[in-house]
């Protein structure tokens, strides 16, 4: 009898232990969600595959949004000379051959949205120079919401003369 | 019944006449027959007289007359008498205890506390026995352990693994191993423990604060390796465990021998495992928008291999004890080679030609040790000297590829580290008074962290720490006993300069660009101490232990965390260190009730856990250089949570144990407000039957089935960058049997194991590449022989 009293106490313990792990109460919200970004709409650039000139100026454009503030973006162009990645468009550009980088492009450029809105278009304008090195590059948008949750995307693009 | 209400006035007695009589002292020690180690926790009873073996085995009897018998007894011993001889006065009695135990027996007591001493010390504590290592060995020690509940891992691939304690890893558990704690590069995310998990007969896992007792980082938890027993005298043992696995084409051998004169023994040790590339239930992996084609299932590149040895040389004397061990464990390890952390690669190198050669990315550790033990028994004080010495070398390589401002450099060396770290602990057990065990030492530790390589992380440092504890076990009766403790800690952490060895256009306030060769480290020097300890009690009855603990616990900030200032490409963060952290203090309560009969088991362990400034690697709505700034960021932390263990023997033959674990985190303040912590494991439990056929079948002997089956809830609580991780169900069987091959006396083990039986495509979420939403292991076979000689 006096060990069923102390087995009934530890089942008791235990209930009452459980249940006060589970009566989670869901007024303390959260921003459970990621902001999004994509080029694929009317207007998007540039597009898998695009050829750049030199010396020509191109506006870069993606659209973001988030479910509460976006904070956020930035734009990466390096050269992808050495094949050593891939995008995420799906589509499988012909790459040039592999070569030694001599003056590749890179632009690599953050700015803040200061009053947090919930969608932007990206535009940024940039002028392909005329001395950097011709060839394939990767060029990848990035951005993130006020809570820290981050998105990108990525692209391979190619500069000709 | 009538023996205890006799023993509890025995000792209630003596208490009373113990000051006021000082003739006639009688000084012993208990010992393990066969090992000579001490036993602790024994009941030394005789007519009006009655102790307790202290940690060291010391006891103590006052007021005894010659001719007196004493009775000795400990669960698992059988009970020894002995005849107070007429020179007791001259001579310690040494008192030999032979063990009962079996081999099968052994294996089910893991989950429970199995010795006195452990039921009486009031923090959560599992013991796991060679035995239950044996049983349920997994690619890496941690993994062996996450059978544990409560214990979890963090799996990088299929041969490493770093171990988590309710839902905290990385510096907040402390690993121990002989004493001395282990010293690597814990904080790094593709970092796994470098431990052979062959030849360790006994670990001791606390679950909970444990400062008190091990210093920063015991935060969370300890995993103490503990040394293995000292063999029997004139003897010589052997054995050799041979190990295939199916799934990434494993094959493991481990040859250790023991062997002891009369005072002097040896041991030695070698391992060599060498593993394939891994293989997922998936064709294919799709990362964001990135899809990776997988080539016959495998996990390209994520191959492996280990070689590990070890030796130790020691001598026990009458009043001394002492082993020195040299170890060394050097593994190299691919990384999956589409992704290394979330960073896509494409490559030239043909990695799908074979799946046992290791490209590029890759890592490879080398783990040097040399520990010494020395225990002194001198009267009624046991002194413990702990000395260690261990360099750890790791080094990361990757294809060479310029990133932001960094032109493509020329080597694969991306990051090297080499830590060298000193360690001395001391330690006086002192009995005063039989109901008292007074415990108190010093703890120091020197590191030299030096870096080398392409890419920067963290700087090179120095780093000191001591610490000073003191704390007392008291028996307030057979039943009931008290131990609290305070420790103050003190360190100091210089940091040395670093610069980029390239160029970055850097913006300056005016406008205008200039090229610099930026300074990413700065020359500090960091004072840090603290005070720390911890109060508990236990009540101890037959069948069933009551433990009840508060703790305060603390860890100092590492390098890493005050010092970073660097691009981590493979995680495409800025990583910034911050030099005004604080260490971090937690304070803990834990409930342990632990029931055991013999067809029946019952146990839960509960706590309530407050971190006063956690350190964590906070993501910033803000980019460095288009990375997304992380910062190292302290917040208030919640955490309850606890783990419950049942088991029942259902006929003599089938037994049955369910055991369910279970951590919530809440940050209270900071920029993560309300979100979880990193690396929350989910709702998790294990339901396992085990038949153990009592006749023998031709040739196998104690033959045992054993079916576990975990079933995982989904983790939907998570912080930035983490994904949610949907809920599981796995299948786990294995066969164990003893063969009589060569002889009767020493049988070969024989272990068939099937994991993940149904090939369950299932995601971990505390594992390092469920980031890039790459499974876990599909289904393996495994066979394991144990070759005693």
């Amino acid at each position: 009898m006096k060990s069923n009293l102390k087995l009934w106490t530890i089942v008791l313990t235990t209930g009452i232990f459980f249940t006060s792990c589970s009566s989670d109460d869901d007024s303390m919200a959260k921003d459970e969600e990621k902001p999004e970004i994509t080029i694929n709409y009317d207007g998007g650039f540039p597009q898998a595959c695009t050829e750049l000139v030199k010396g020509e100026t191109y506006n870069f454009r993606a659209r973001i949004t988030d479910n509460m503030a976006l904070a956020s973006y930035s734009l990466d162009i390096h050269h992808n000379f050495d094949h050593h990645t891939h995008d995420d468009q799906g589509a499988q550009c012909d790459l040039e051959p592999v070569k030694e980088a001599v003056n590749p492009m890179l632009y690599m450029e953050n700015f803040s949205l200061a009053d947090g809105p919930v969608s932007y278009e990206i535009d940024i304008p940039i002028t392909i120079s005329e001395n950097v090195d011709t060839g394939d590059y990767h060029c990848m948008f990035s951005v993130t919401d006020q809570t820290g949750w981050q998105s990108r995307t990525s692209v391979d693009i190619k500069i000709i003369e | 019944m009538t023996d205890k209400i006799l023993a509890v006035w025995f000792s209630i007695g003596l208490s009373l006449l113990s000051f006021a009589q000082t003739s006639s002292t009688v000084k012993g020690v208990v010992v393990d027959a066969q090992t000579q180690t001490p036993v602790s926790g024994a009941n030394i009873i005789g007519d009006r007289l009655y102790a307790v073996s202290s940690e060291n085995g010391e006891f103590t009897l006052e007021n005894v007359g010659t001719g007196t018998v004493i009775k000795v007894t400990h669960l698992g011993y059988s009970p020894a008498f002995v005849t107070i001889p007429a020179d007791h006065r001259d001579r310690r009695i040494v008192v030999q205890l032979t063990e009962t135990n079996t081999k099968l027996e052994e294996v089910q007591v893991v989950g429970n506390a199995k010795e006195r001493s452990t039921r009486k010390f009031p923090l959560s504590t599992v013991e796991a026995s060679g035995a239950f290592l044996e049983a349920n060995r997994e690619n890496s020690l941690m993994q062996t352990l996450s059978k544990i509940p409560g214990v979890s891992t963090i799996n990088i691939g299929s041969g490493q693994s770093k171990p988590v304690i309710r839902g905290l890893g990385f510096n907040r558990v402390s690993v121990v191993q002989n004493g001395v704690k282990h010293e690597a590069q814990q904080w790094g995310n593709d970092h796994g423990l470098e431990i052979d998990q062959y030849g360790i007969e006994h670990i001791r896992i606390i679950k909970g604060p444990a400062s008190l007792l091990y210093g920063s980082d015991a935060i969370a938890g300890v995993v103490d390796l503990q040394a293995p027993k000292i063999p029997e005298a004139r003897s010589f043992t052997g054995e050799v465990n041979l190990l295939g696995e199916s799934n990434n084409n494993l094959f493991g051998v481990s040859a250790g021998v023991q062997s002891r004169k009369d005072r002097w023994f040896y041991r030695a040790r070698f391992t060599y495992r060498d593993y394939a590339d891994y293989k997922v239930p998936a064709d294919r992996i799709n990362y964001e928008s990135y899809i990776f084609e997988l080539h016959k299932n495998r996990l390209r590149n994520t191959a492996g291999n280990e070689v590990n040895g070890a030796f130790s040389i020691g001598y026990i004397g009458s009043n001394i004890k002492s082993e020195t061990f040299f170890s060394n464990v050097y593994a190299k390890n691919g990384f999956f080679a589409n992704a290394h952390g979330l960073e896509v690669r494409t490559s030239s190198i043909d990695y799908d030609r074979s799946e046992r050669d290791i490209d590029l990315p890759f890592h490879l550790v080398n783990h040097f040790k040399v520990i010494n033990n020395t225990t002194f028994y001198e009267g009624q004080h046991t002194i413990d000297l702990e000395l260690g010495f261990q360099n750890n070398h790791r080094e990361e390589h990757s294809e060479p590829v310029p990133h932001g401002y960094m032109p493509k450099p020329d080597h694969s060396k991306e990051r090297v580290f080499d830590k060298t770290t000193f360690s001395l602990n001391a330690r006086n057990t002192f009995t005063p008074h039989e109901k008292h065990r007074v415990v108190f030492g010093i703890n120091t530790e020197f590191q030299n962290n030096n870096i080398s390589g392409w890419g920067f992380l963290i700087p090179k440092y120095n780093r000191f720490t001591a610490g000073i504890f003191a704390y007392d076990h008291i028996a307030i009766s057979d039943k009931l006993s008290f131990q609290g403790g305070l420790r103050y800690d003190f360190g100091l952490v210089d940091t040395r300069p670093y610069v980029d060895w390239f160029p970055s256009t850097v913006k300056q306030s005016d406008g205008s660009t200039s090229s610099v060769y930026v300074q990413r480290a700065q020359h500090k020097n960091l004072r840090f101490g603290n005070i720390s300890g911890s109060a508990g009690i236990s009540y101890t009855t037959k069948n069933t232990s009551y433990k009840l603990h508060i703790g305060k616990s603390f860890r100092m900030p590492l390098s890493n965390e005050l010092a970073s200032d660097g691009v981590n490409y493979h995680m495409f963060r800025y990583e910034k260190g911050n030099l005004d952290l604080d260490p971090e203090a937690s304070y803990q309560l834990d409930i342990d009730v632990d029931h055991n009969t013999k067809n029946f088991s019952l146990g839960i362990s509960p706590f309530v856990n407050f971190f006063e400034n956690f350190i964590y690697l906070n993501p910033t709505p803000n980019y460095y250089e288009t990375v997304q700034i992380y910062e190292y960021t302290q917040s208030k932390v919640f955490r309850i949570g606890g783990e419950l263990r049942f088991g029942y023997a259902l006929t003599e033959n089938l037994r049955m144990d369910a055991s369910a674990e279970y951590v919530h985190s809440r940050q209270l303040n900071g920029p993560k407000k309300n979100f979880t912590l990193p690396f929350s494991p989910p709702f998790s439990g294990l339901i396992s039957g085990n038949y153990q056929f009592r006749k023998d079948l031709l040739c196998f002997r104690h033959l045992q089935v054993t079916a576990d089956y975990r079933i995982t809830a989904k983790q939907d609580e998570i912080v930035p960058p983490e994904n949610t991780t949907d809920g599981y169900q796995v299948l786990n069987l294995s066969v164990m049997s003893d063969l009589d091959l060569f002889s009767s006396l020493k049988q070969v083990q024989l272990r068939f194991k099937l994991n993940n039986v149904f090939n369950t495509r299932y995601f971990n979420h505390t594992s390092f590449y469920r980031m890039i939403d790459v499974p876990e292991a599909g289904r393996n076979v495994s066979l394991s022989l144990t070759i005693p000689f």
